[in-house]
């Protein structure tokens, strides 16, 4: 994955982005962590897509990501689960391919059955997102976001909500994800699974990267602002 | 053992609500037998079908206002939510007014002043409208509040995924608000059935009517009044207790 991002300034009430220059090719799977305010789920967001920064331009895989045809190739999961709560857990899927992707019942239906059993779910599809446990749902929500076929998936805390046993069960149903060729950009808090999936970590700090690189930055940081937080949150 | 003490709950429960039942039943009857001798609803019964006609009235009354407060709700919704300053502080100014008006006073203004300035003296048609309009910021209130249960996210994954506005109403945003709809709908139906009781101010033959109208006639009061009142339990527990069951079925 190649990715360029250039004079990017964000602005809610509050600079939340400064000045964002950076480039990164040949990583799949990119880290994104920081504490809290620090504009980590921001970044996601703008190069998913999902939000415009107030100036600037982010291109991935030389595509501007505020070309129309970019989110054809982005999936993205949400903190929480974010399914439509109206529909069971395979409609969720069918609904989207059927009506966006203009695919047929029946290969939208082998499709969203072929990425729910590679997320464990085979037993849960019929039902209501609101009859299953969090972290159910939220791997409902991943299945959802590679069923489009996607070159990139956008993970933006999806384990926030969830307690340490549903963390584990989520993440450990991404990790098996690797070999499906895609690529990954995800925040999150939990470092362990930085180390075993990532290959390159970004470090946000006060709207800036502040540190970045292969994981082993974790074990040996050069900037006292990462060593601080790799302090606290072990 | 847990099923055991489940089913022990369960019947603790049966129980307790057949006694709460009683005990109001006790009273009505006690109520009733100190300003009677001989307590019968037979002088009613030539009187069946037109009071049978009042119920067949208050529920035809009912469902129009519902609609037809259903339908100024929801224009009344849009006003709200419409950029121009004017409208929202109308639909505000509006929506204190009736607030703060007794429906007894809304239903006298609407069919002796309101109808007669624009020469109509059609009662009944002014009665109905009155009960719209009562109803009407309730709706409103009932619209927001579906409307805004659809999170932000949503709206960003419908965006995502690329669903045309078409799609974004038809398969996502009005499911999901019909389900948040129904049960505070019913509710408003509940209301509007009792408040359709003060339409016989304008001789309109809905049930509360038609039974005074008899009571007038055979003299007896005591079991009319009882009459009346089961009459309005009978439709509107089955109503509430139907509300209830949606809700469970339908909350997402």
């Amino acid at each position: 994955m190649k990715l360029e991002i250039t004079g990017i300034n964000h602005t809610y009430d509050v600079d939340v982005l400064k000045d964002l220059n950076f480039s990164l090719d040949n990583h799949n799977s990119i880290a994104i962590i920081g504490v809290s305010g620090s504009g980590k789920s921001t970044l996601l967001r703008l190069m998913s897509g999902l939000e415009k920064p107030t100036s600037g331009t982010i291109k991935i895989n030389d595509l501007s990501v505020d070309n129309p045809e970019y989110k054809k190739h982005v999936g993205f999961v949400f903190q929480q689960h974010n399914l439509f709560p109206h529909l069971s857990l395979k409609r969720n899927i069918t609904l989207i391919l059927e009506k966006t992707r203009n695919k047929p019942k029946e290969e939208a239906e082998e499709t969203a059955m072929k990425y729910l059993k590679l997320l464990h779910l085979e037993d849960q599809v019929n039902k209501l997102p609101k009859n299953v446990s969090g972290g159910q749902a939220q791997r409902a929500s991943i299945a959802r976001a590679l069923s489009v076929d996607p070159e990139i998936i956008f993970l933006d805390e999806p384990t926030a909500s969830l307690d340490p046993i549903l963390t584990h069960e989520v993440l450990t149903a991404v990790e098996e994800l690797k070999g499906l060729g895609k690529s990954f950009i995800f925040v999150t808090h939990v470092l362990s699974f930085v180390k075993d999936f990532a290959d390159y970590v970004i470090y946000m700090h006060e709207g800036k990267i502040h540190e970045c690189g292969i994981p082993d930055i974790l074990e040996n940081p050069k900037t006292n602002e990462l060593n601080e937080f790799m302090k606290k949150v072990r | 053992m847990v099923s055991n003490s489940l089913s022990l709950n369960k019947l603790k429960t049966i129980i307790s609500y057949i006694a709460a039942i009683m005990t109001v039943i006790a009273f009505m009857v006690f109520v009733a037998l100190r300003q009677t001798d001989d307590f019968s609803f037979e002088p009613f019964f030539p009187y069946r079908n037109v009071i049978l006609n009042g119920i067949k009235n208050t529920i035809f009354v009912s469902i129009i206002s519902l609609l037809g407060s259903m339908v100024l709700g929801f224009i009344l919704y849009l006003l709200q939510k419409s950029k121009i300053k004017y409208f929202n502080a109308l639909i505000d100014v509006f929506t204190e007014i009736i607030y703060g008006t007794p429906l007894l006073v809304l239903i006298i203004v609407t069919a002796f002043l309101i109808g007669p300035a624009f020469n109509s003296y059609n009662r009944n048609l002014f009665g109905v409208l009155a009960l719209i309009i009562y109803m009407s910021p309730y709706m409103k209130n009932v619209y927001k509040a579906a409307f805004s249960s659809i999170s932000h996210d949503q709206y960003l994954a419908m965006d995502l995924f690329g669903f045309t506005s078409f799609q974004r109403y038809f398969y996502i945003i009005i499911p999901q608000v019909i389900r948040i709809l129904m049960p505070p709908l019913m509710n408003n139906f509940s209301l509007i059935i009792k408040g359709s009781a003060l339409l016989n101010l304008l001789s309109y033959p809905e049930l509360f009517f038609t039974i005074d109208v008899a009571q007038s006639r055979n003299f007896a009061y005591v079991e009319g009044y009882i009459l009346m009142w089961g009459l309005y339990l009978l439709i509107t527990i089955p109503l509430s207790q139907f509300t209830k069951y949606i809700e469970r079925k339908l909350s997402l």
